[in-house]
């Protein structure tokens, strides 16, 4: 039945994957977490690498997409 | 050195099954009551809480770490309900998350109970506005209605209509934007348990041209997949020539749809 569904799912940016990991689930609940301030400046990080031209041609291309295996 | 920390992926209510590969990695689960957690021992030298600190300022690092997370989840996600732990919840030791679990047992068996056989899935919806702007007179009323005025109108005053209608077409372009953003919504209301709306993103976070004007979460039955796919489709396919473009993801393990509440 997924194989159905995996063809309809976009591969997945680095945004949306680090959106869902870093904010949302359990949070600050272990011994280690990472801080809110910490993740302000993952962001801080990550739009300076997608506002690179080099990585916006990646973006529009493909390559620099992360895809999703749920069925594997 | 000894990898003494704990890295919890999920929790989950029944036991795992891990492949030759998985237990290589060096997953396991560790059982407290009727919850399974699901764990990797990992090392200060990586995740000291200011190891981590650092480890996450390189993007590369933190995306193949955050895809092993996801990867783990949604494996885990295929045989069992899961709560997600979100990346880089660390442990020092199974006294302290077991102290965890005993907090928070009553909340994790309500998610467990609310989350079984969903999925997250991810709607984003976008208008490429200068679609829309060219077919703004077959879809809009008073545009067209405009475009005749002006057509009929001295030189002078068809200047200043002109420029009326360049306001009205902005005006007119919101909403159809919103009525096209709501109808989606609520079909994918129609279809989900619960859903969330985010903010939206803009265009150097999404990498692409058109503007986007609907970013929601969803929680649907597994047992609805298959329908929400071919809905969303239908929707896409409608719309698609006035400029308007849905995009989803998924299956997701259930990340927007945990909150959890310490026992009193």
């Amino acid at each position: 039945m997924y194989d159905n569904v995996i063809d309809q799912s976009k591969d997945i940016t680095i945004l949306e994957l680090l959106d869902r990991v870093l904010n949302k689930g359990v949070i600050l609940k272990g011994d280690i977490v990472i801080s809110v301030a910490d993740v302000d400046l993952v962001y801080l990080g990550v739009k300076l690498m997608l506002s690179s031209v080099e990585t916006m041609e990646q973006l529009k291309s493909g390559n620099a997409i992360l895809p999703i295996n749920p069925g594997k | 050195m000894m990898n003494s920390l704990i890295y919890t992926y999920c929790l989950s209510n029944s036991p795992p099954e891990f492949s030759e590969d998985d237990k290589e990695q060096g997953l396991k689960s560790l059982r407290f009551d009727d919850f399974f957690v699901i764990i990797k021992y990992v090392s200060e030298t990586e995740f000291s809480e200011e190891n981590l600190k650092k480890n996450i300022g390189d993007l590369k690092w933190l995306e193949e770490n955050a895809r092993d997370h996801i990867r783990v989840i949604s494996m885990i996600m295929e045989h069992s309900t899961v709560i997600p732990f979100n990346f880089g919840t660390i442990y020092q030791s199974e006294n302290n998350l077991k102290k965890f679990i005993d907090d928070y047992s009553d909340s994790l068996t309500e998610h467990l109970i609310h989350l079984e056989w969903k999925e997250e899935w991810a709607v984003k919806i976008y208008c490429d506005r200068k679609v829309l702007n060219k077919q703004i007179d077959e879809l809009s009323e008073e545009a067209a209605a405009l475009e005749m005025q002006i057509m009929a109108s001295s030189p002078g005053k068809a200047f200043l209509l002109k420029r009326k209608k360049t306001d009205l077409i902005e005006n007119e372009m919101d909403r159809l934007c919103k009525n096209y953003g709501q109808d989606c919504f609520n079909e994918c209301r129609n279809l989900s348990e619960s859903t969330r709306l985010n903010n939206l993103l803009p265009k150097e976070f999404t990498g692409r041209e058109d503007t986007m004007i609907l970013n929601a979460t969803l929680l649907v039955r597994k047992d609805r997949t298959i329908e929400f796919i071919s809905v969303i489709r239908g929707l896409k396919n409608k719309y698609s020539d006035h400029g308007f473009d849905i995009e989803i993801t998924g299956p997701w393990p259930p990340f927007s749809f945990i909150s959890m509440k310490e026992k009193k």
